[in-house]
């Protein structure tokens, strides 16, 4: 035993007892990348835990000062790489606001439903490591196929399937092919009966619903101090997106959709069930946007004819600050851009919704079981990529 | 066996009580039940990968020896045997070596008692049933002896985990397989298969017996570590358990121990509760020998099929909830089926007119 880094805690106890450093990460399978937690650990009962982040750091944002402002858009990507079509928007909209420019209605349109294919896509993802995370290996597989679809879909405007680099500053990079919107629409159709298998297979399982209710609870006023946003804190039963609250693309005011929040279903409000149900609820919402938005794509331009001018040059915005804000699948990414009026940003900061949803980690672990801990992970659902950034 | 003793004392001119037929025997047939359950384990890792595949909308092996890759599993084989052999540093090397050998020992036993047809079965055992439910839980041993020499502590915690669940899981079945017991009034699995012969299958003799029949299942399912009881090895949360320090030969008999112990538990199934190598209606006594042998095998594999579906479709459970589930809800239905077998026995009662 003693090749085992143990620490004793109570050795006036009838039975000796003593607690156990266990390393979850970074190197582990339902850690979502290069997360380690360090767990304390009381038999199976976690007794406290600290995250440890930074594996994956690349110096996205110093990269920010060093590149162009078009030149970024591609490392954008890179930070929540699931849904790299609403990181792109994010920082074209920031850089967008410093410039005082707007995209064309058409684009505006086109990125609403870029974003919305993705947010699927990337709930998918969610929807499946989830699965995995609680023994389920199947469901993985039948989300990987409806994702499959969608990177085809997105792979044909875009050209990439994953790190589009699609929503530029201006508008978009390429206009659609004219199949492409009906294509879209066979998708919705598709989707909604594949979103029924999810339910029968993972949803509405007995087993699952025992693994998930009443674990990780974080209740309304805790979401709220912890800054979280996305899925995680509408979880907790809070309305608050911004899609309908700061709209920032026009088509948002213009379409009719629903906030999901968690209502405590199945256990308490706030618990792993609840924002993983949301975020099925919310791919459901993102069809009936794409639905409503695929009709409604006007004619005309797909980049603003004046920002075409100025890609020929390098892009110098006039001295002066942006902030600006989306949500993204896992919740409000903002860029912060400064510009002192040369080619590239004096300051460029990104607030990531992953890394500040992960915050809430320490404090939900404790008391928990070594395979609550794995749900509560999972229910996060975090991408380590930006989180390191 | 007595027929191969006799082949034996015959071929050299001794005498059938003497040391050397006994040991010609005895290794004959354990040369071919380890030849069986090499190739048996091949199998239905083959067919476990299709079965997932087919679940998950992929095909799993395609390419490996041409038809749908049923060679995958000999060429994996192959591969695990040419592996490094790796101990970690700071493991106890002794008990790291032996671990495996442990764990395979105890399933392997319980095959000599199962009986395959009428008159094929390795030894007799008139306690035969006794016999395989306690060898099995000799693997709780090997897997504890792996945990703890693996001197990691995901391992530790599998095999932890491995012994809270079996044990607890054994007391269910031991429960669920006193039924049969009590109808048949016998331990000798021999004798299952000529009463079910007789009278049908046990499953249907009365309702407790389906009870029982399905508390049995999901208990095996739990002995065997198969989802979703598989918290051992459980993946995400413990990299793979008590075997996450193995790899190559051992690791190989890890997984082989695995399916030979399906093996046992979907063969107990098949012969106290499915009628083992008898059909309903017809008369397999009187038949070639081999038809008994696949007719079990059939059922076995039928079984089997089922224990894949479950595990590919279905989450893990939680340690906590592993437990509540054996002791507050598999070991009282037990009971109730015994007490209500008993009842039905003794006040001869039938439900279905048969």
């Amino acid at each position: 035993m003693e090749a085992l880094e143990l620490y004793a805690v109570d050795d006036r106890a009838d039975v000796y007892t003593e607690e156990l450093k266990l390393n979850l990460g970074p190197q582990h399978p339902s850690t979502h990348g290069v997360l380690r937690v360090e767990l304390r650990l009381d038999g199976e009962i976690i007794t406290a835990a600290r995250c440890d982040i930074g594996y994956l750091h690349r110096c996205a944002e110093k990269i920010g000062e060093n590149v162009s402002y078009l030149q970024f858009t591609p490392y954008t990507d890179r930070m929540d790489y699931l849904s790299s079509m609403n990181n792109n928007l994010a920082w074209s909209l920031t850089v967008e606001k410093l410039l005082g420019v707007e995209a064309p209605p058409r684009a505006q349109w086109l990125r609403v439903i870029m974003a919305e294919l993705n947010r699927i896509a990337s709930h998918l993802i969610a929807f499946g490591t989830y699965g995995i995370d609680m023994g389920a290996a199947t469901p993985f597989f039948y989300a990987f196929r409806e994702r499959e679809s969608i990177m085809a879909l997105l792979e044909r405007p875009s050209g990439a399937r994953m790190l589009y680099n699609y929503i530029r500053p201006g508008g978009v990079a390429h206009d659609i092919d004219e199949r492409w919107l009906p294509d879209v629409l066979a998708f919705c159709d598709e989707f909604e009966k594949r979103w029924a298998e999810y339910n029968t297979l993972l949803t509405t399982n007995k087993i699952f619903i025992e693994r998930t209710k009443n674990i990780g609870v974080i209740p309304r006023q805790m979401a709220l101090d912890y800054g979280l946003t996305g899925p995680v804190l509408r979880g907790s039963g809070v309305k608050w997106d911004l899609r309908r609250d700061v709209p920032y693309l026009k088509p948002y005011d213009e379409i009719e959709f629903d906030i999901p929040v968690g209502e405590g279903t199945h256990g308490t409000l706030g618990d792993c069930w609840d924002r993983y149900w949301v975020r099925m609820l919310e791919m459901m919402e993102s069809i009936r946007i794409i639905r409503q938005a695929a009709v409604r794509v006007p004619t005309g331009d797909f980049v603003e004819k004046a920002m075409l001018k100025m890609y020929k040059s390098p892009l110098k915005p006039a001295a002066g600050e942006a902030y600006m804000r989306c949500e993204n699948p896992r919740g409000e990414l903002g860029f912060y851009v400064v510009s002192a009026g040369g080619a590239s940003p004096i300051r460029c900061r990104a607030r990531g919704p992953s890394f500040c949803n992960l915050s809430v980690l320490d404090a939900l672990l404790p008391g928990c079981m070594i395979a609550d801990g794995v749900a509560i992970i999972g229910s996060l659902d975090i991408v380590l990529g930006e989180v390191d950034r | 066996m007595e027929t191969l003793i006799r082949f034996f004392s015959d071929l050299f001119h001794l005498s059938p009580d003497g040391v050397l037929p006994l040991t010609l025997a005895y290794s004959v047939c354990i040369g071919s039940l380890l030849g069986f359950i090499t190739v048996y384990a091949m199998f239905a890792i083959w067919m476990e990968r299709k079965v997932a595949a087919h679940i998950q909308i992929r095909y799993g092996p395609m390419e490996v020896g041409g038809w749908h890759g049923w060679a995958q599993s000999i060429a994996d084989a192959v591969k695990l045997l040419f592996k490094e052999d790796l101990i970690p540093d700071g493991a106890n090397k002794f008990m790291f070596w032996i671990a495996p050998a442990v764990v395979f020992c105890g399933v392997f036993s319980g095959f000599i008692a199962i009986p395959f047809a009428l008159g094929v079965q390795i030894v007799d055992i008139h306690l035969g049933l006794f016999f395989i439910v306690c060898i099995a839980s000799v693997e709780v041993v090997g897997v504890i002896m792996a945990g703890w020499a693996s001197n990691s502590k995901y391992s530790l915690f599998g095999a932890v985990r491995e012994a809270a669940q079996v044990v607890s899981y054994e007391v269910p079945a031991a429960v669920a397989l006193l039924v049969p017991i009590l109808i048949v009034g016998s331990f000798r699995l021999g004798d299952f298969n000529a009463w079910q012969e007789e009278h049908g299958w046990l499953v249907f003799h009365n309702p407790f017996v389906i009870v029982a029949a399905l508390i049995y299942f999901i208990a095996s399912l739990a002995g065997c570590k198969r989802a979703p009881f598989d918290l051992p090895e459980a993946e995400s949360e413990l990299v793979s358990g008590f075997h996450t320090e193995y790899s190559g030969m051992r690791f190989s008999f890890f997984f082989l121990e695995e399916y030979a112990s399906m093996f046992v538990a979907a063969a107990l199934v098949a012969t106290l509760f499915l009628g083992g190598w008898t059909l309903p209606f017809v008369n397999v006594s009187a038949w070639p020998v081999p038809f008994g042998i696949v007719i079990l095998l059939a059922k076995i594999f039928a079984v089997i099929f089922l224990q894949m579906l479950l595990r590919w479709t279905l989450p893990r459970l939680r340690i906590d909830q592993v437990m509540a589930m054996g002791y507050k809800y598999l070991l009282p239905w037990g009971m109730l089926c015994v007490v209500g077998t008993a009842l039905f026995e003794t006040m001869g009662w039938r439900w279905l007119p048969l």
